[in-house]
């Protein structure tokens, strides 16, 4: 029933001549039967722009899409077997929930009697089946969205497109509503191309994740993969909350082989990691705010002043002020030990550090132990 | 007091304003050798329907209504479909000129009735379109549609594209998607157009008067005045069809009010 989504080099750009835009740079993916696929990155990072040109909703400048056997780069979306749920949840405001709902079966012609039929189940699995004879405009902004869904669900596509259906909800909705989404992922037979700019999303939802930046994929991988092993600063600073520290390194030759110079330290890196250091003098290292432990300040340790505490809860979010200027971001567990101004001393793994190319941001390796 | 003090106002704004239409329509009821004999009432009750009589069945007054309606009708019709095909054109479709066009349909707004009639007239004699209704509503037409179009551009800016997008990934072609998810949240438009068209149609005394010699095509305002120079002014008379012409207007504004406003609201 389902089948593969292919980007195969596929470009876009807005406008013309001087100022012409280029959303979408030589993206090439796959995306798998029934996967749940997220695209994910900051605002005008061409997300939307690829989902639209998968939807047929925007034509690809160069490259071809493919649904399974089929090129459907030139096909007009009626004729693509998806359905799309939208940013701005667009339903038709002149239209009932049950008209809203029953629209695509509606426009294919079905029998009323079936069209009816399907609206309650529908409905029944939203939890909508006493808001049928209502208006959009009467719904709250949780139910609309539900109602969407419903209207996108109902004629069965093999593709389900979402672009970031949960932005216009409250925090809490968005959190109820993801738990749904992913509910019916399990249910339906559909692949869901998914589109936000949360990472959390993405993360907690996704079977597979493209970040994309500034019109290109980044890099594609399941949440796991792109936490653990980041392809580059990029994604390794936009997934985690908070971001990752990126703090200014030098490599420098010891007694027992290569050691990165970090806060006023060197942490010796394991040989299997040398041959990747082999000329570089200059890194960045990024380290996670939760990987950093804060200590009592010592004369052999990385040693610094905390310059800011955020209560959080169970966790504190803190600003470190390190000797060199440099500031760094630590979650710790909430405790009265080391206050806003006290002298602390930072903690970390060998294996929780990631090297990073000064220049080209690309990732050395994760873990240097 | 404070409460008071608009009312007061409002009132007697209502008063300049309605005064004339009361006499109007009480001028109208009055017999002929009544009107004109002092003392002349504000009030009087010896009202009669003698002036509707005479106009209903001694002169063409009915001709002139039915060409008047068809010539609405007609504008009406023709302006909503080829100013809603327009405003949907210019806000879906990118094309060469879309500015030109833009400006293009304002400047053509700017013309006066008077400029053009001497060339529609030079044009339709040689297309032998005078005396025509068709010839007519294009008239009303080329006053009308320029607005019209401008206002159906701004209308569809405000219906949100991602509607439509909704339709055609629910399997709706364009055209399915233009009528049962765009037009319905144009209608105010639509509305706004039409009555638009069915004024400047209703009202247009330029047009008519030049385009059409014929006595059996003349619309009411050219038909009204005859009656003017004809048999020295019958006042009563005039008066009465004058309440006839204005009462289509009257319910028309009274009942879409809402729609006209809000149809002004969005383009200006």
């Amino acid at each position: 029933m389902a089948f593969k989504v292919r980007l195969e080099g596929v470009q876009k750009t807005f406008g013309r001549g001087t100022r012409a835009v280029l959303a979408v740079r030589d993206l090439s993916l796959e995306i798998g039967e029934r996967e749940f696929f997220t695209f994910v990155g900051p605002s005008g990072c061409g997300k939307t722009t690829t989902l639209r040109m998968i939807a047929g909703l925007e034509t690809p400048t160069a490259g071809r899409i493919w649904f399974g056997d089929t090129d459907v780069t030139a096909l007009p979306p009626q004729q693509r077997d998806i359905a799309m749920v939208f940013q701005d949840i667009a339903l038709f405001p002149y239209m009932t929930v049950r008209q809203n709902i029953g629209y695509p079966l509606r426009i294919a012609g079905l029998p009323k009697a079936q069209v009816e039929a399907k609206v309650e189940k529908v409905a029944a699995t939203l939890g909508l089946t006493d808001k049928l004879t209502q208006k959009p405009g009467q719904l709250s902004g949780g139910q609309q969205q539900r109602v969407a869904i419903g209207r996108a669900l109902i004629r069965e596509p093999k593709v389900l497109l979402m672009d970031e259906p949960l932005s216009a909800l409250d925090a809490r909705l968005r959190v109820e509503m993801r738990t749904e989404i992913l509910r019916l992922h399990r249910e339906i037979s559909s692949t869901i191309i998914y589109v936000t700019h949360d990472q959390v999303e993405a993360m907690t939802m996704s079977t597979r994740v493209a970040v994309m930046d500034q019109g290109r994929a980044l890099q594609v991988a399941p949440p796991r993969e792109l936490f653990a092993r980041p392809a580059d600063v990029t994604v390794a600073t936009f997934i985690g909350t908070p971001a990752m520290n990126i703090i200014p390194a030098t490599v420098v030759e010891t007694a027992s082989g290569l050691a990165i110079e970090l806060l006023g330290r060197q942490t010796p890196v394991a040989p299997r990691h040398h041959s990747a250091l082999q000329g570089l003098k200059r890194v960045d290292v990024g380290i996670r705010p939760q990987a950093l432990r804060l200590i009592p300040a010592g004369p052999d340790r990385p040693a610094g002043r905390v310059f800011l505490r955020e209560p959080l809860g169970l966790e504190d979010e803190m600003l470190v002020e390190v000797t060199d200027g440099t500031r760094v971001k630590v979650v710790a567990t909430a405790t009265e030990e080391f206050p806003e101004g006290a002298q602390v001393g930072l903690a970390f793994r060998p294996s929780d550090l990631y090297l990073f190319v000064a220049e080209s941001k690309g990732t050395i390796c994760c873990g240097i132990d | 007091m404070r409460r008071c003090a608009p009312l007061a106002l409002l009132l007697a704004v209502l008063v300049v304003v309605a005064f004339p239409f009361y006499w109007m329509l009480l001028s109208s009821f009055t017999p002929r050798e009544v009107l004109f004999k002092p003392p002349y009432k504000l009030f009087r009750l010896d009202l009669s329907l003698a002036n509707y009589r005479e106009l209903l069945f001694a002169t063409e007054f009915l001709t002139y209504l039915r060409n008047s309606l068809i010539a609405a009708a007609g504008a009406i019709v023709l302006n909503v479909i080829a100013a809603t095909l327009a405003g949907y054109g210019l806000t879906r479709f990118a094309f060469p000129g879309k500015k030109g066009f833009a400006f293009g349909t304002l400047f053509s707004y700017m013309f006066p009735p008077i400029l053009m009639v001497i060339p529609l007239y030079i044009l339709f004699s040689a297309l032998q379109m005078r005396n025509s209704y068709l010839g007519l509503i294009l008239a009303h037409m080329a006053i009308s549609l320029p607005l019209n179009i401008w206002l159906m551009w701004q209308y569809f800016q405000i219906v949100p594209v991602s509607l439509e997008e909704a339709a055609w990934t629910s399997g709706a072609g364009r055209l399915a998607a233009l009528r049962q998810v765009c037009l319905p949240s144009a209608r105010p438009g639509i509305l706004s157009v039409a009555i638009f068209s069915f004024a400047l149609s209703w009202n247009d005394f330029t047009f008519a008067f030049i385009l059409q010699t014929d006595r059996k095509m003349f619309t009411l305002p050219v038909g009204l005045a005859t009656f003017v120079e004809q048999t020295g002014v019958h006042w009563g008379m005039v008066m009465a069809a004058a309440v006839l012409v204005s009462v289509p207007t009257f319910l028309l504004v009274f009942f879409l009010q809402r729609y006209l406003l809000s149809g002004l609201r969005t383009a200006g």
